[in-house]
């Protein structure tokens, strides 16, 4: 803040110099001459043309007429203007310094002096030194991608990236990472098939043409990939290969362990197939596709709370949970976090604003998951 | 602290013009040099102010700052460095921002470079100046400030629209503001001599220089979008009648009229009224541009977001700028000198007719414009009004003006002969219509219409050239004689020369590119191809790429001769920028000697027998680069007219120089 303001001050200071140096450096002009040189100019300019044979000698003469009485006209137009007397230095001192107290004062109704620069790299480093179970995953995900540039050849970052921007709802930027990811590491079953479900989330539950692609990929490299093989006899159902793909899936769910992560809803699944003919209309909302993240967003928020019933006066901090409950679409938590805080900032109209602007923040879809 | 300390450097600088303006107006009326000197050291400080406050925008858009809410808006972390840097004026606050420096910068140039102008002149233009100045910077600071902050920043920014990420368009804009803006001189140095009343020979001398960079910059900013247009957008067209090329136009049109009937009034004294009025006209219609982009009244490829609020505010200032503009000039124009004396066959005779058309092709320009706005507000049905309404009306306008053009230059001042002037042309018009003729019988399809255009873009360049050669006295007299006349000539003739055959030049590329454009599209499987006139495209491979801030599919297109021979090995893209899910098609264009063969590659489709296929749009446009190369050289023109020591002001009286 200080900073700011000895520097607001040296710039105030520098204008100030300039526009008084120009009430210094004035003096008694003669009008005439700035009047009367333009047509000394043309009339010397048309003696050269002439002389270079490039004017003729009836257009010289009238040139020379017309100059002439321009000359005449202008020395009858002139005026002098004398020295000034100590009043005028006054008046422009007294008006630089009316200028500079202005500006502060429309400064100070408009701007924040204290609020510091906020540039991206600093921000990344802040968060990559704070505690990862407080952050959001888009943050999250900003300091992976400096830890991925840092470590080009190692496709771990990639994936926790690829991760954290799913879980902010950036699929296409998980795309990119995972990407990259796998040439990096071309002989990573999980991560083809981590990129094969990215494409089908953005195809929202399709398994196109990259998907399969993917997929197949993976199936290479690890014929027993259990998303992979998930997925393909998902898209056999979905093409009408019903009876070929529920025997991709019962085989799937054979090779499962007793305990595997995902396998009742996989046997859900089956038997709605085999109800129906057909795979159920749009998937529920199921268990997100990385729930460590997921949880982790849950917890940070229930930290926050935790922390703002502590020390409610911390407006950004009631900015961001009214902002997190928006986006996880728990609309009740938001609207209540909303309450406290306008009760609490009624008389601030700046955090008022932002914390509307916070509760119209749209929820993010959740991603599905067998 | 740097971004405040650029948001206090913004306010400082309106401050700093308000007192530019009072104190210069005081200091002109009272004829008080200290206040008048004080004016001018007032509009320097505020355009240091205001490159601190612009500097600190740069500043935040290249540290990705997501604190201020337009670099939030504009930015995003992996925007190439070139386009974060060019985001700062890509938006509207920060276009508003450049404007407001552009402006600021002429007003500390006249403080700087204007000791030749009278002091009284120069005090009031300078207020002038500065109170235009408070008009936009009180805009910009509370309507639309560039540096405003955002209690949480967001982790990302939003990005800028990848249509906007190109090279081109990271130039286009500043060289426009310096053209739009420059104008602003113009209108207070006009402003001024109408409040003191004299308007004459020397004012006409004083703006010339101002007129012709002004213009110069405005020529290439809009090339430039034109160029961005032709092979950014994909279209195959380089300009479109689009509403927003129509606002940068009219200015450009009006300061063409201007440049030369301050040359009238210079040499002659005369038409100071009609002068003064196009100089008020030219900055006018700069302002009509910036309200038309930005008001929300137009929906273009290029218009800023909507905002009627914004729109309403920049209507009123154009209003109280154009209006004090015209009011002042209403009631001085009665008692302006008349100026010299000219018959109907003269030099000014010629400008004048100039004047009249290019006056009436801005008015056409004008109507066509605004024929939709009105339409819409008055009965509610939306037109367009596209190529056809400009081909009937602003075109045979432009074709009068080009007929008469050559003759222009090689009439005599006051009292031109028509007949002597003819018989040094019809040499020229044979020549034009001779080599019209030749192009009508061997480019095929036959053309009548374009072979014209090509007979009035010989005629152009040739009149250009016979005038330049009668000045050398070219196979007259000796060699060295015509080497000596070339010496000295002016650099100003030499400019006029330029300026002239440049605009045949671009005449030449317009009538054969648009008349003898050879395009195919069909959508092409791998190895699928599809004849383009004398070349075939086929399409070879697509591979998947991946960019800085977009994935892409790239074609790779064989383009073959008849022969079979490749000529060009094309690789256009579609891109996707996930930041804002645009997709966006990037030309490929191979150069072949003055034409272009032009391919775009659409998206991904199904195609015979369900393998994936690409709908491939090709072009040849032939003799299109002579559109660009055209206008660079008028542009070229205007600059070595404005290195002619003669528009160079206080020049000879600084540096001693005597003008020999």
């Amino acid at each position: 803040m200080i900073a700011f303001w000895i520097a607001a001050a040296g710039l105030s200071v520098v204008t100030a110099g300039l526009v008084l140096r120009g009430a210094a450096q004035a003096r008694a002009v003669d009008d005439a001459e700035t009047r009367l040189e333009p047509h000394r100019r043309r009339l010397a300019e048309v003696e050269r043309l002439a002389l270079d044979g490039l004017l003729a000698e009836d257009e010289l003469k009238a040139a020379r007429a017309e100059a002439g009485r321009g000359l005449l006209a202008a020395a009858d137009q002139a005026e002098s203007w004398s020295r000034d007397g100590a009043g005028p230095r006054k008046a422009a001192v007294a008006a630089v310094g009316l200028t500079c107290a202005s500006a502060v004062g429309l400064y100070l109704v408009l701007g924040y002096p204290g609020l510091p620069d906020q540039p991206f790299a600093k921000r990344v480093a802040a968060w990559r030194a704070a505690d990862p179970a407080t952050l959001e995953p888009a943050k999250i995900a900003a300091v992976l991608e400096g830890v991925a540039a840092e470590r080009p050849n190692d496709p771990e970052p990639l994936v926790f990236m690829a991760k954290a921007r799913a879980a902010a709802g950036d699929m296409a930027g998980a795309e990119q990472a995972l990407r990259k990811a796998v040439r990096i590491a071309p002989k990573r079953a999980d991560i083809w098939s981590l990129l094969g479900e990215t494409f089908v989330i953005q195809a929202e539950g399709q398994v196109g043409p990259d998907a399969k692609l993917a997929f197949g990929q993976a199936l290479k490299v690890d014929a027993a990939d259990v998303r992979a093989r998930y997925y393909l006899g998902r898209a056999r159902i979905a093409e009408g290969e019903v009876a070929a793909g529920l025997s991709d899936w019962r085989g799937l769910l054979a090779s499962l362990a007793p305990n595997a992560q995902g396998r009742e809803s996989l046997a859900a699944e089956i038997a709605e197939v085999e109800a129906s003919g057909k795979l159920p209309g749009p998937q529920p909302a199921a268990e997100s596709a990385n729930p460590e993240v997921q949880g982790m967003i849950a917890g940070m928020v229930d930290g926050l709370a935790q922390r703002l019933k502590q020390s409610p006066d911390d407006p950004d901090g009631w900015v961001r949970l009214v902002r997190a409950y928006a986006v996880l679409g728990e609309t009740a938590k938001r609207d209540a976090a909303l309450a406290t805080a306008s009760a609490l900032f009624k008389d601030q109209p700046k955090v008022m604003s932002a914390l509307r602007q916070a509760a119209d923040t749209p929820a993010q879809a959740k991603t599905t998951n067998p | 602290m740097i971004v405040e300390l650029g948001a206090f450097a913004l306010i400082l600088s309106l401050m700093l013009s308000v007192a530019q303006t009072g104190l210069s107006a005081v200091g002109g009326a009272r004829r008080s040099p200290v206040l008048a000197g004080a004016g001018q050291g007032a509009a320097i400080a505020t355009f240091v102010a205001l490159l601190v406050s612009f500097a600190a925008l740069i500043y935040a858009f290249v540290t990705s700052d997501f604190s201020v809410t337009n670099v939030a808006t504009n930015s995003h972390t992996d925007k190439p460095m070139l386009y974060k840097v060019a985001g700062a004026w890509g938006s509207h606050e920060g276009s508003m921002l450049l404007w407001c420096v552009v402006l600021t910068g002429f007003g500390a140039a006249m403080a700087v470079f204007g000791d030749s102008l009278p002091p009284r002149l120069r005090a009031y233009a300078i207020a002038v100046q500065g109170a235009l100045g408070v008009m936009f910077l009180a805009y910009t600071v509370l309507a639309s400030n560039p540096l405003a902050r955002l209690l949480e920043a967001p982790i990302e920014g939003k990005s800028l629209n990848p249509l906007l990420q190109d090279w081109a368009l990271a130039f286009h804009p500043p060289f426009l503001y310096i053209g739009y803006v420059g104008f602003s001189v113009v209108y207070s140095l006009s402003m001024a001599a109408l409040i003191e009343g004299r308007i004459d020979a020397a004012w006409a001398r004083w703006i010339r220089p101002w007129t012709l960079a002004a213009w110069s910059m405005l020529t290439v900013g809009i090339t430039l979008g034109a160029f961005w247009a032709y092979y950014e957008l994909g279209w195959g067209g380089w300009w479109f009648w689009d509403p927003v090329e129509n606002a940068s136009f009219m200015p450009w049109l009006i300061g063409a009229a201007l440049l030369h009937s301050a040359i009238v009034t210079e040499r002659r004294g005369a038409l100071p009224g009609w002068t003064a009025f196009l100089a008020l006209a030219a900055y006018t219609f700069s302002m009509l541009g910036a309200f038309l982009v930005r008001s929300g009244v137009l929906t273009s490829v290029h218009a800023f977001a909507v905002d009627p609020t914004r729109g309403v505010l920049l209507l009123i200032m154009m209003g109280v700028a154009a209006g004090a503009g015209f009011l002042l000039f209403g009631l001085r124009a009665p008692s302006l000198n008349r100026g010299g004396q000219f018959r109907p066959i003269s030099r000014e005779s010629a400008i004048v007719l100039n004047n009249i058309l290019l006056s009436t092709a801005t008015a056409v320009v004008l109507l066509g414009t605004l024929y939709p706005l009105i339409r819409e507000a008055m009965d509610g049905e939306a037109v367009s009004v596209g190529a056809p309404f400009f081909n009937l009306t602003f075109t045979p306008l432009m074709i009068l003006a080009f007929a008469v053009l050559p003759a222009g230059p090689l009439l005599a001042w006051k009292r031109g002969d028509a007949k002597g002037v003819a018989r040094k042309l019809w040499v020229v018009l044979a020549l034009a219509a001779l080599l019209g003729l030749i192009a009508y019988a061997v480019v095929q399809p036959r053309k009548a219409l374009a072979s014209g255009g090509l007979v009035v873009g010989f005629w152009l360049i040739g009149g250009a050239l016979l005038e330049i050669a009668e000045r050398l006295k070219l196979a007259r007299a000796p060699f060295a004689e015509s080497l000596r006349r070339a010496r000295g000539l002016p650099r100003g003739a030499w400019g006029t020369t330029l300026a002239h055959a440049g605009l045949g030049v671009f005449v030449l590329g317009a009538s054969f590119e648009t008349a003898w454009r050879v395009e195919a599209a069909q959508a092409l499987s791998l190895n699928g191809s599809q004849p383009l006139g004398a070349y075939t495209v086929t399409l070879t491979d697509v591979v998947t790429i991946e960019g800085p801030n977009y994935l892409a599919e790239r074609g790779i297109i064989t383009v073959t001769n008849k022969a079979g021979a490749e000529v060009c090995r094309a690789q256009p893209e579609r891109r996707f920028y996930p930041t804002g899910a645009q997709t966006t098609s990037e030309v490929a264009i191979c150069a072949k000697g003055l034409d272009d063969i032009y391919v775009v590659m659409g998206e991904r489709r199904a195609g015979e027998g369900g393998k994936p296929a690409w709908l491939v749009r090709a072009y040849v446009n032939p003799w299109v680069r002579l559109i660009f190369l055209g206008p660079l050289l008028m542009a070229i023109g205007g600059i070595v007219s404005l290195s002619d020591r003669r528009v160079r002001l206080g020049v000879g009286r600084r540096t001693g120089e005597v003008v020999s």
